[in-house]
């Protein structure tokens, strides 16, 4: 009997439809509507207005001071997440090091938390008056203001560390477990140790590792939208308005979807382009 | 295989013609289940379903919730054809899904609250059912009994959309034992040759602020949170220097001099008199500072004063000594909730039926002695709820809030246009514009977002 | 040389304590919370609060254990759906190379679409299907990342299985898909537990869609925590309470779970 399609095509057929359904309609929809003036409250009066959303959005500063705002984020988090994670890893990896096992299960626990609760929580950690660290720090004598206008952005940055960096920590964990010890065997016996064989064997070993785990985290950070929601709300000023929570408001707040929709769809070519250009550095290395 | 593989295909075939179309109509006003005519004109009030109605209510969790749902039995059993089923949520869920309800063929909800920005927005699509004449059917109803600026806020292009549900305007709560405090009076005269009082103009405001603060106390503690809470809080400054959004004529003057007086001044109380490093605070933070002891004053909910009375609540031993008054200058921001009927549930009748009856003068004055936020005039001088409830006191200082209060903004972008304001206010107050720079900024937007459709 | 060793050891110890305060502190200050009244609450540095119950009591009588039990099974069905659709379609990608490297990347786009953009479709397709306020319309807007992420995770594990195991099960007198089924399958359970495992916790933490697609009876345990931030503030003794709630289990399943995970990861999925 020959079947109607290869293997290969109906083994992809069900996770197509699925995702045809649950993403496509609603992409098509979005770029619809991103192509109206489509506002929630006057939904019989849309009226196509081609680029104009999108151009619109060339000349909106509070557009691109939510873009800024998310890339300043996600390169410090991911960054600080990167670092972090990549120390903890090669300490938790360390054969001398003891209670492997406790500090591991007990350092991962934050990524398992809902967001929101993280933030809920830290809101009142760091808060001026009634929160302990402050508080705390007061007694040292220093003084941060953890949510005042020049490092609100940073605070929720590091929240996002707080959180995410046992993501990395076990992505690039269990990375070092999977490499191969003949490298390393062969750079001992070569007189290599302590830092140097890091740098020299474990991190081009890892790069690809560690790529995927940046690209990853880097998509999920785009995306902050409850340490925003929790804490600051956009605020002070416009320092902390990511830009999912942007879309959130003009969409769902001002009922304005048609900008929304078009802030939408520049996102995902944003992302897209990032991505793209990632991959062609992992291409690169791996060869 | 190929036979499963057909049917997923028919599914989504039939999956996206069921989904085509995402526009839907206002729907007609479908025969609802009672016998009498939906919405007819007649003289009499709608008469009772014939066969069962489950309403459906959308509902913020709140405590003025938690009464109305004490309250509804009451209801379902002098009227067995009609059940209430609660949908309570917090705040920021609601708005979105109230919305899709309406852009629905046929309604979730059958009832639904309305915040005061929403209600000319909502009214003008068309999303709500006009109660004029359900009003005039219902005997003994007294529209007119609910407080002015209360009742106008469910008034849109000269039709009733709303029933007020209720009022949250500010006022101001202060740490009475404080100004009482001979020790502190005695200073304060020294220093200001005036005596110690509860401030009614904004440099007396500021003034007193500065004055607790030398003696270890914050002066306020200040809600200058981004958006809408710094909107909220210093309109009642801007109030008290004469000020407003837009004039009677409709003509933006926020940018005016009144305006950046009132901010000026705000700015100067935040800086010498309110808790550092509070630029992000909103309700929450400057209740717990109250709370805690630490800030004699605060503008807010006048209904926070029971709960910062209450023994054993959140003041610990502090709690009967805070007092209501009104805000400096006396004219304060309104906020409302308001009882709404959507344009498109088949069950306007009965879903009359109940909020009348809630909002009706003997049922409002049962919720209001229970704890909730008064409406009416009509309760707010009764001596039965003086007697059970909170207190003359603060039934009279109350009513003269409601008198003569506003709301932050009218018209169908208010929710847009308070986030707008709200967002350079707080960039003034952190030091990021300048004041005159901020409200020429907001004055703008303003206009731009008022000129649209 | 011992003397060496034994102090990098103290060192590492002390940076790993170090981090294990940090991580832990949250927790112990919020399980604190969960014990003080509201007005212990207003004063964080007075230690001579008397504790109290009422939080606990008050919030396993609310609907957060409903709504735990919500997440718990909006969590396992989209999973098991992801798994379900996506190990056969990673198969494809990976043994046939089907529609190249470019559907790899269209897999792993397809998880990163802000979610503003989907969600008033998705409210309009769910309705019209009569899903809303069921658990059926979350699941299908966390399938919209979950599935590509597991599918995309898949791919590596697959690429790792040498072709020879389903040639020699073929030699056997198995038909291609059954030898997937029968044979490369069971070789990268760890890799479909990682991965489950993944898109359970992304299901867990959802608040999102959760907020905008639930209702009374399908609420989640997100929503229901964010519930506490109500117009008169936010609830922190019984929020407190519900963290606990939500991240006690977490911590003790990660006990046993930890090891596992590093291991199944090590296997494939980052190697890209």
């Amino acid at each position: 009997m020959q079947p109607l399609l290869h293997l290969k095509y109906r083994l992809l057929a069900p996770l197509v439809l699925v995702l045809g359904a649950v993403i496509g309609y609603p992409l098509a929809f979005s770029l619809w509507v991103s192509l109206h003036n489509y506002t929630l409250t006057a939904i019989g009066q849309a009226k196509l207005v081609g680029a104009a959303n999108y151009l619109g959005l060339l000349a909106n500063p509070s557009y691109w001071r939510a873009i800024g705002n998310t890339v300043t984020f996600v390169l410090v988090a991911v960054g600080l997440e990167l670092i972090l994670g990549f120390g903890l890893a090669l300490l938790l990896h360390h054969r001398a090091t003891p209670l492997r096992h406790l500090f591991r299960s007990l350092l991962l626990t934050p990524m398992f938390i809902t967001p929101i609760a993280v933030g809920l929580m830290f809101r009142f950690l760091l808060n001026s008056q009634l929160g302990i660290i402050p508080q705390a720090l007061k007694a040292l004598g220093i003084h941060v203001d953890w949510f005042g206008s020049r490092l609100a952005l940073f605070s929720l940055a590091l929240i996002d560390v707080w959180q995410w960096t046992p993501f990395m920590l076990l992505l690039l964990l269990a990375g070092l477990e999977a490499l191969p010890t003949e490298p390393f065997e062969a750079a001992r016996v070569d007189g290599a140790s302590g830092w140097n064989m890091v740098r020299y064997v474990t991190l081009p070993l890892m790069r690809p590792v560690i790529l995927a785990a940046v690209v990853i985290r880097m998509l999920d950070a785009f995306k902050v939208y409850e340490y925003v929601y929790a804490i600051t709300r956009g605020g002070p000023g416009e320092s902390t308005e990511t830009i999912q929570y942007h879309i959130y408001r003009v969409g769902f707040l001002y009922f304005r979807m048609g900008e929304a929709a078009a802030m939408a769809y520049t996102l995902i070519i944003v992302v897209l382009i990032l991505v793209i250009l990632l991959f062609y550095v992992l291409r690169r290395s791996a060869t | 295989m190929k036979g499963k593989l057909l049917i997923t295909i028919l599914l989504a075939l039939a999956l996206g013609i069921a989904a085509c179309g995402p526009k839907p109509t206002p729907a007609a006003t479908p025969a609802s289940e009672a016998e009498t005519p939906a919405a007819a004109a007649t003289t009499a009030p709608p008469a009772p379903p014939s066969e069962t109605v489950t309403l459906t209510v959308i509902m913020e969790q709140v405590p003025d919730y938690d009464i109305v749902a004490q309250l509804t039995p009451q209801f379902e059993a002098e009227n067995p054809n009609i059940k209430i089923k609660f949908d309570a949520m917090p705040y920021d869920a609601m708005r979105d899904k109230i919305l899709t309800s309406f852009l629905a063929p046929q309604a979730t909800y059958d009832i639904i609250i309305v915040d005061n920005p929403w209600m000319d927005e909502f009214a003008k699509a068309g999303f709500l059912t006009p109660l004029d004449e359900y009003i005039a059917a219902t005997p003994g109803y007294d529209f007119n009994d609910f407080v002015g600026p209360v009742r106008e806020i469910g008034v849109v292009d000269g039709k009733v959309y709303g029933v007020p549900y209720y009022n949250y305007a500010l006022g101001m709560i202060v740490r009475q034992d404080l100004f009482d405090n001979p020790d502190y009076q005695a200073k304060y005269q020294a220093k200001y040759g005036k005596p110690l009082t509860v401030p009614t103009t904004l440099e007396d405001y500021v003034q007193v602020g500065q004055f607790f603060k030398e003696q270890g106390i914050y002066g306020a503690a200040m809600q200058p949170q981004r958006g809408y809470k710094v909107f909220e809080e210093w309109k009642n400054w801007l109030y008290a220097a004469g000020g407003d959004l837009m004039d009677a004529q409709g003509n933006v003057i926020i940018d005016n001099e009144a305006a950046q007086k009132a901010l000026e001044l705000y700015i100067e109380m935040y800086k010498t008199a309110a808790p550092p490093d509070s630029l992000n605070w909103g309700f929450d933070e400057s209740l717990r500072s109250m709370a805690a002891g630490e800030s004699a004053t605060m503008i807010s909910y006048n209904w926070m004063l029971p709960t910062l009375n209450k023994p054993g609540g959140p003041a610990g031993d502090l709690a009967g000594k805070f007092a209501l008054y009104e805000v400096p200058g006396g004219k304060a921001v309104l906020g409302t909730w308001h009882w709404a009927i959507p344009h498109n549930t088949p069950n306007k009748d009965a879903a009359w039926m109940f909020v009348s009856w809630l909002t009706s003068k003997m049922v409002d004055k049962q919720r209001v002695i229970m704890g909730g936020a008064p409406t009416r005039v009509s309760v707010m001088t009764d001596t039965e709820v003086w007697e059970k409830g909170f207190g003359k006191g603060y039934y009279e200082t109350v009513l003269k809030i409601l008198e003569d209060a506003e709301p932050l903004a009218r018209g169908p972008h208010a929710e847009e246009i308070i986030n707008e304001v709200g967002t350079y206010l707080n960039s003034a107050v952190a030091g990021e514009m300048s004041v005159a720079q901020a409200l020429k900024a907001a004055a703008e937007k303003t206009r731009e977002i008022s000129a649209r459709p | 040389m011992i003397s060496r060793r034994l102090a990098t050891q103290a060192i590492i110890l002390l940076i790993l304590c170090l981090a294990l305060a940090i991580v832990i502190f949250p927790y112990l200050w919020t399980l604190l919370a969960s014990f003080k009244t509201e007005a212990a609450l207003n004063r964080p540095l007075d230690w001579n609060f008397t504790p109290t119950l009422a939080n606990w009591q008050a919030m396993l009588h609310s609907e957060i254990p409903r709504q735990v039990l919500n997440s718990i099974i909006v969590g396992a069905v989209t999973v098991l759906l992801s798994l379900l659709l996506g190990a056969p379609a990673a198969y494809s990608f990976s043994r046939f190379r089907t529609g190249g490297d470019g559907a790899r990347f269209a897999v792993l786009l397809a998880q990163m679409l802000p979610p503003a953009a989907l969600i008033v479709p998705l409210f309009l397709l769910m309705y019209t299907l009569r899903l809303l306020d069921t658990l059926w319309a979350v699941v299908a807007s966390h399938l919209t990342f979950i599935l590509p992420l597991v599918t995309w995770f898949l791919i590596g594990f697959f690429d790792d299985v040498p072709p020879e195991l389903e040639e020699q099960a073929m030699v056997d007198g198995c038909t291609q898909w059954q030898a997937f089924y029968r044979v490369v399958l069971p070789t990268i359970r760890p890799g479909l537990g990682a991965a489950a495992l993944f898109g359970f916790v992304l299901s867990w933490n959802d608040l999102f869609y959760a907020l905008l697609l639930t209702g009374k009876h399908s609420r989640t345990l997100p929503v229901g925590i964010a519930g506490y931030w109500t117009f008169r503030g936010i609830e922190m003794g019984q929020m407190s309470a519900a963290i606990i709630l939500a991240i006690g289990p977490v911590i003790i399943a990660s006990f046993f779970v930890q090891r596992y995970l590093v291991r199944g990861l090590g296997g494939g999925a980052v190697k890209g």
